[in-house]
């Protein structure tokens, strides 16, 4: 489904966005290295735990279609648990860009 | 990400105990007149034996991941003999072995059932607007 190939796309980036900053020259005091599981390696994992939900949502439709579904309430609370992992997803996104606009936005 | 979703983890189990409830129901009530000869075995009312699941996750040890069904019993094939000696099954006595099912028992069952699926259904519909609350904590 599209959402796989919009998540894949975003992670990605993160990633690459990821690696790319420690070559970033550091001037004056030295940076403070990052210590253990940043906030990547958190919006990848949970990119990924939200891909992995769509998979099983999308492949349960898939049977609800070639009628191979066995328990209608696998597909549906499948589909809930991928549509709030969604909007969790998209909260913790709203959150970090806006964080990053304020930053953005100091003036001195 | 199934730890944050475990209220709906465990109304997915529930759900499907009881989905296999009243398959059991429906195959006991559809065989309540399954006639056999006087010397087989008759049919066996089903019964699911239910359990619970207790992953025991660190977040919240002592909360499971609902029920599930450990397994299907078997009443007994016992049956009730009956005298109809026109049937096509019955023996030099005129004798056939009908199952003994108590539809009054299966009914009621059935009922419970029935209402658990929709309350694990309620349960559902519930814990979904408990997250979508919490996501709109903070949200202008």
């Amino acid at each position: 489904m599209a959402v796989e190939a919009i998540t894949g796309a975003i992670a990605s980036a993160v990633r690459s966005a990821g690696t790319a900053l420690p070559s970033l020259p550091t001037t004056g005091a030295q940076a403070a290295a990052p210590s253990g599981e940043g906030f990547r390696d958190m919006v990848v994992g949970a990119l990924d735990d939200l891909q992995g939900l769509h998979g099983t949502a999308d492949s349960l439709a898939v049977q609800a279609a070639t009628g191979d579904l066995a328990d209608v309430h696998e597909y549906t609370i499948a589909a809930t648990q991928a549509e709030l992992a969604t909007q969790l997803t998209v909260a913790v996104r709203d959150k970090a860009v806006e964080a990053f606009n304020d930053i953005m936005r100091m003036q001195f | 990400m199934s730890a944050v979703f475990s209220a709906l983890e465990s109304s997915r189990n529930g759900l499907s105990v009881y989905k296999t409830w009243l398959d059991a129901i429906a195959d006991n009530i559809a065989n309540v007149n399954t006639v056999r000869p006087a010397g087989e075995d008759a049919f066996a009312a089903r019964y699911v034996v239910a359990e619970a699941v207790d992953y025991g996750g660190a977040a919240a040890p002592g909360i499971g991941n609902g029920a599930r069904v450990q397994r299907v019993a078997f009443g007994s094939d016992e049956g009730r003999l009956v005298y109809s000696p026109g049937h096509p099954y019955a023996d030099a006595e005129g004798m056939i072995r009908v199952p003994d099912i108590d539809m009054n028992e299966q009914m009621t069952s059935m009922i419970v059932a029935q209402r658990s699926y929709q309350a694990n259904v309620s349960v559902v519909e519930r814990a979904r607007a408990a997250y979508e609350a919490a996501l709109r904590i903070g949200s202008r």
